[in-house]
C-alpha cells in the first residue's frame, strides 16, 4: 500500500494541511474530516450531482474525486456560501422561489449554479437547463429551479 | 364549494429552507454514533434458488469485522418476516433466494472496505431452481413457486361489495374484487362494448438520500435512526420481529432525503438492528443507491378494461382484470391491489362495476408503495380507454368526459363518499391553458405531427386515518409543534407549524417542528397517502386550540374575566381596549416558567358500508393535459406543453403545493416517455444510476405549467392533501396527444421511439 500524501487544501478560504490516503475519496474527506456535511453522497459515480463542490470555481464531483488531486487547489463547498451568516443570492433566491423540496441536492444544485452564473452571467432558459442537467432533482420538477436561477441572475445583475 | 376566505394566502420562507440552502440540514446520511460499525450486504445473483449452505467463517474471522448475519440468525427470531398485512419478507434470506439482489449474507464491520473484503469470504451454495419473471409465467399450470407455504398475516379487510383474498391461487399474493349491479347483464344491453388492454412499467423511486440505518441495540433497548417516513409502523414492526415490547423500541427521524414511498413500511431495518446486537455495537447500514434500485419499485402490470356504452355515449358498465407484478415479497402489494382495483371506474358514473384485482409474484424486485399507489396504474389505463372510446364513438373527448364526469357531491360508489372536486372546472382548465378549442386540425402530412391530449386522474386519499398532535407553548410565545409526520421534502413541518401558528396568534418563524423520536413524539400512522397536512393538520390544528383554550383560561383568571372576553393575538391578550402581554403575566404567576401543552387528535372511523371499510376523506384528482409533436421517421414524441392542474382544499402553502404538483408529474412524465427498470429474462440490466434513466431539467417539456385549485377539504381550514396527484393522469394525456398526433395508440408505457414507430409502421 502506498504511503499516505501531504496535501495543502483551501477549503472556504480555510487552508488545511493534510496527510491523506492515496484512496481518500474527496466528498469522504470532506465529510469524515473536516464535517463539511452539506456534501451530500447520492449515487456515488458521478451521475447525480448530489456531492457537487466547486475547485477553483468549476464544478466537480467529490464522490469520484481523489483528495490527492487536489493538493494546492482551492475549494468551495455549500458551507462556504453564506459567509458571515448572509446567504448568498442564489440561496436567497432558492428560498424564496421553493427550489428545493427535500434538500439533499440542493447543495451540490446551488453549487452548480454559482459556477452558472459566474460564466454565464444572464443564462437564457435553454442555457440554465443545460446547466442543470448535471443535477438531478428527484422531486422538485425542475421549474421551479430554473425560476430560481433566473431570479438569481437577476439579483445578481441588477 | 370555495373553502372561504384562506389566511394562508402571504408567501412564507419554507421552516426547513435555511437549513437545506446552507447545507446545515442533518439527514439520517449524516448521523453517526461513537465506536460505530458499518454494514454491507452480499445479494445473491440467482434469480431462484435453495440455499443449500453459507460457510461464513473466513469471513468472520477477518480482522476488523465483527459480526456476520445470515438466515440462520433470522431464523431464531420471535417472528422473522415482515409486509403489509401479508408477511412474506424474511429479515435475511432463510431458505431461498427469490430474486437476483435478494439479501443473503450482512456483515458489520470497523470500515466499508474491510465490510466489503468480508463479503467475498462468504460462500453460499445454492440449489437454482426455475424463475417466474412475468405474470403470464407464474400464473401458467404448474408454475415453480416462490413460496411453498401460506405466508403469515391476512388480507387487506374491505368493507360492502369487496372481498379480499390472501394467496388464493399459487403465487397470486392477494387480490380484492368489487362488484356493483350485475355488470355482465348491462354490458350484454350496451350499444357498445369495447376491451382493452394495456401494460404498465417498473420504475424505481431514485430517492437521491440512500436507504439509510443506524441501530444502537441491547437487550434492555432498541434504538434506530431511521430515513423510514414511517416512524410508529416501524417501531411496531421492530417490536413484532425481536419479541421486544413495543415501549422498549425507540425509533428516531430526521429530515429524510426523498421516498416517494420507497420509505414507507419496513424494509432493510431489522437486519440493521440484527448486526448490532450480534455484534454488542452500533451498526450503520447505508444501501447504494444500486442497492436501492433492488430494494423497491412501483408495480409494473397488465390492465385489461371492458367497458360499455350506449348510442347517446354514456357509461354503462365496467369489467376490469388488472393483474400486477408484486415482485417476490409481498411489502405493500396487498393494499396497492384494492387500491388499483377501487380507482380502476376512474372519476365517472356507472351503472355497474365488476372489478378483479390481484398482485402476482414474480422472481423479479419486490413491488410496493409510489407515489400515487396504483392510482397511476388505473388512471393510464382507464383515461386511455375514455380516449380511445369516444374515438371510436366520434365524440369529442371533452364531451364524453363531461357527460359521465361525477358532478359535484355525487358518491365514488355507493356507500363512499361525494367527489368534493369540481372534475368539470378543473378540465376546462386545462382545455383553456391548452388551447385544446382553438386547435387546428393536425396536418395529415409531414413527418412531425402534433397532436394534443388530456386526462383526468383520479385517487383517494385516505389509508391515514389516525393521528395525534401536540402543541407546546413556552412563557416566551415560542412554541413546538410536536407529530409524527416525516420531512421528506413535500413541506408538512412549515404546513403543520402554520396551522399552529395561525390557530394560536403566532408569527410562523416562532414555531418550530420538533424533532421526531418515538418515544416523545405523538402517534400517527405514518407519512402517507397525501395526509399529512389533512389528517395530522387536524390533530395539530386541534392540539393548537386546546393550548390557546388553556392560555385564554391562564389570562381570565389572572385578569378576573371570561375567555369570551378576550382574543389572543401576537402573544398578548386583548381585553376590550386593554393589551395585556402575556409574557409578564406568565412569568408573574409562574416564576420558574412553564409550557400550556395542547393535545389534539384526528380519528376517522370506520364504516363497513364503505367498499373498502371506511368512506374516502378526500379526493385527489389530477387534470393534465398535454401537446406532443411526434416524429413520423423516428418514432420520437417530443412534449411541446404540459398542464398539470390540482386540489389543494386550501392551500396551506400554495408554493409547497404547486412544487408537490409538478414534482410528481415530471415522475410520470419521466415514466411515460423513458424511465423504466428493465429486465434481460431474469437479470436487471439498468439497475444502476449510470443506466436507469431519471428526468434531467434537459427532459423538460418545452412549456411546463401548473396550477392549484382550492375546492375546500376536510383538513385544517378546509385543506386537503395533494402530493401524490401529479403522478396520476400524465401516462393517458401523452397517449391520447399522440393518437391525436399520428392516430395510433401507444397501450403500452414508456412511449419509447421504438416502441412508437413500429405502431406507426403497423398503422401504415
Amino acid at each position: 500500500m502506498t504511503d499516505a500524501i501531504d496535501i495543502t487544501l483551501t477549503v472556504n478560504g480555510r487552508t488545511h494541511r493534510l496527510n491523506v490516503p492515496p484512496r481518500r475519496i474527496l466528498a469522504d474527506l470532506l465529510r469524515d474530516e473536516l464535517q463539511l456535511t452539506g456534501c451530500k453522497i447520492g449515487c456515488d459515480q458521478a451521475v447525480c450531482g448530489a456531492c457537487t463542490v466547486l475547485v477553483e470555481g468549476m464544478p466537480v464531483s467529490a464522490c469520484t474525486t481523489f483528495a490527492f488531486e487536489l493538493d494546492g487547489k482551492a475549494l468551495t463547498t455549500i458551507e462556504g456560501l453564506a459567509a458571515g451568516g448572509v446567504l448568498d443570492p442564489v440561496q436567497q433566491a432558492f428560498l424564496a422561489h421553493g427550489a428545493f423540496q427535500c434538500g439533499f441536492c440542493t447543495p451540490g444544485m446551488v453549487l452548480s449554479v454559482k459556477a452558472l452564473l459566474a460564466r454565464h452571467p444572464d443564462p437564457d432558459e435553454p442555457l440554465i437547463r443545460k446547466w442543470l442537467t448535471a443535477n438531478i432533482c428527484r422531486c422538485t420538477g425542475y421549474q421551479m429551479i430554473v425560476e430560481a436561477v433566473c431570479a438569481a441572475a437577476k439579483a445578481e445583475v441588477g | 364549494m370555495d373553502g372561504g376566505p384562506s389566511p394562508f394566502r402571504a408567501p412564507v420562507i419554507p421552516l426547513d429552507g435555511p437549513d437545506k440552502v446552507t447545507g446545515a440540514a442533518r439527514y439520517t446520511f449524516d448521523f453517526s454514533l461513537p465506536g460505530m460499525l458499518h454494514a454491507k450486504v452480499l445479494r445473491t445473483p440467482h434469480p431462484h434458488a435453495r440455499i443449500r449452505s453459507i460457510d461464513v467463517g473466513r469471513a468472520e474471522s477477518l480482522a476488523g469485522v465483527a459480526a456476520v448475519v445470515t438466515g440462520a440468525d433470522a431464523v431464531r427470531l420471535t417472528d422473522p418476516h415482515y409486509g403489509v398485512a401479508i408477511r412474506d419478507q424474511p429479515v435475511i434470506a432463510i431458505d431461498k433466494v427469490r430474486y437476483v439482489g435478494d439479501m443473503v449474507a450482512a456483515v458489520a464491520a470497523i470500515d466499508d472496505e474491510i465490510a466489503y473484503r468480508a463479503l467475498r469470504l462468504i460462500d453460499v451454495q445454492c440449489d437454482p431452481l426455475p424463475a417466474v419473471m412475468t405474470i403470464d409465467e407464474a400464473l401458467a399450470a404448474g408454475a415453480p413457486l416462490l413460496f411453498e407455504s401460506p405466508a403469515d398475516g391476512a388480507a387487506i379487510p374491505v368493507g360492502e361489495g369487496a372481498t379480499s383474498l390472501k394467496e388464493p391461487r399459487p403465487n397470486v399474493l392477494s387480490e380484492f374484487r368489487y362488484r356493483r349491479g350485475d355488470a355482465e347483464a348491462v354490458l350484454a344491453a350496451s350499444d357498445h362494448v369495447f376491451e382493452d388492454r394495456f401494460t404498465f412499467s417498473r420504475i424505481n423511486h431514485f430517492h437521491l438520500e440512500p436507504y439509510v440505518n443506524v441501530a444502537r441495540a441491547s437487550r434492555e433497548q432498541i434504538e434506530l435512526w431511521s430515513c423510514n417516513q414511517d416512524p410508529f409502523v416501524l417501531r411496531n414492526d421492530i417490536a413484532r420481529i425481536f419479541g421486544r415490547p413495543a415501549n422498549t423500541v425507540r425509533i428516531h427521524a430526521s429530515y429524510v432525503g426523498g421516498g416517494f414511498g420507497g420509505k414507507s413500511f419496513c424494509k432493510m431495518e431489522p437486519l440493521v438492528v440484527l448486526l448490532a446486537l450480534k455484534a454488542g455495537r452500533p451498526v450503520r447500514l447505508c444501501l447504494s443507491l444500486d442497492e436501492g434500485l433492488l430494494t423497491l419499485t412501483k408495480h409494473a402490470g397488465i390492465l385489461v378494461l371492458k367497458t360499455g356504452v350506449t348510442a347517446d355515449g354514456r357509461l354503462t358498465a365496467r369489467q376490469s382484470e388488472i393483474q400486477l407484478n408484486a415482485g417476490a415479497y409481498s411489502d405493500a402489494s396487498a393494499m396497492t391491489v384494492v387500491k388499483a382495483g377501487y380507482r380502476i371506474t376512474g372519476p365517472y358514473r356507472w351503472m355497474a362495476v365488476a372489478t378483479c384485482a390481484y398482485a402476482v409474484r414474480t422472481n423479479s424486485v419486490p413491488a410496493g408503495s409510489f407515489r400515487g399507489f396504483g392510482g397511476t396504474q388505473a388512471s393510464f389505463a382507464s383515461e386511455s380507454q375514455i380516449d380511445m372510446i369516444s374515438r371510436r364513438l366520434g365524440i369529442d373527448t371533452y364531451e364524453f368526459c363531461r357527460k359521465n364526469l361525477l358532478a359535484v357531491g355525487e358518491p365514488f360508489q355507493p356507500g363512499d363518499s361525494g367527489m368534493d372536486s369540481d372534475l368539470l372546472a378543473g378540465l376546462d382548465a386545462v382545455v383553456d391553458r391548452l388551447g385544446y378549442r382553438r386547435r387546428v386540425a393536425p396536418p395529415g402530412a409531414g413527418t412531425k405531427r402534433r397532436g394534443m391530449g388530456f386526462a383526468i386522474g383520479i385517487k383517494d386519499g385516505g389509508g391515514t386515518n389516525y393521528a395525534q398532535g401536540l402543541v407546546k407553548v413556552l412563557p416566551s410565545g415560542r412554541a413546538i409543534v410536536n407529530a409524527a409526520t416525516v420531512e421528506i421534502g413535500q413541506g408538512a413541518t412549515t404546513a403543520l407549524c402554520r396551522v399552529a401558528a395561525e390557530t394560536l396568534g403566532l408569527p410562523l418563524d416562532w414555531v418550530r417542528y420538533g424533532a421526531i423520536d418515538t418515544d416523545h413524539s405523538p402517534l400517527n400512522n405514518g407519512t402517507h397517502v397525501s395526509c399529512a397536512t389533512t389528517v395530522t393538520g387536524l390533530a395539530i390544528e386541534r392540539a393548537a386550540a386546546d393550548a390557546r383554550r388553556q392560555i385564554l383560561e391562564f389570562a381570565a383568571d389572572r385578569l378576573g374575566c371570561s375567555t369570551d372576553d378576550l382574543t389572543l393575538d401576537h402573544w398578548t391578550v386583548r381585553h376590550g381596549n386593554y393589551v395585556h402581554p402575556l409574557e409578564p403575566m406568565i412569568d408573574d404567576y409562574f416564576g420558574a416558567g412553564c409550557e400550556f401543552i395542547g393535545r389534539g387528535g384526528a380519528d376517522f372511523a370506520y364504516d363497513p358500508a364503505a367498499p373498502l371499510g371506511a368512506r374516502n376523506l378526500f379526493w385527489i384528482p389530477s387534470w393534465v393535459g398535454a401537446e406532443v409533436e411526434v416524429d413520423c421517421e423516428t418514432g420520437r414524441v417530443v412534449v411541446k406543453h404540459l398542464v398539470v392542474g390540482a386540489d389543494s382544499g386550501t392551500s396551506v402553502n400554495s408554493q409547497a403545493c404547486r412544487g408537490q404538483v409538478e414534482g410528481a408529474a415530471l415522475q410520470a412524465f419521466g415514466q411515460s416517455l423513458f424511465e423504466e427498470l428493465r429486465y434481460d429474462r431474469t437479470e436487471p440490466v439498468n439497475a444502476t444510476p449510470l443506466a436507469y434513466r431519471v428526468p434531467l431539467a434537459s427532459d423538460l417539456p418545452d412549456r411546463y405549467e401548473s396550477f392549484v385549485v382550492e375546492q375546500g377539504g376536510p383538513g385544517p381550514f378546509g385543506a386537503k392533501g395533494i402530493g401524490e396527484s401529479g403522478m396520476l393522469g400524465v401516462a393517458a394525456a401523452i397517449a391520447n396527444a399522440i393518437e391525436d398526433a399520428v392516430g395510433v395508440r401507444l397501450r403500452q408505457i414508456p412511449f419509447m421511439p421504438e416502441r412508437v414507430l413500429t405502431a406507426i409502421e403497423d398503422a401504415r
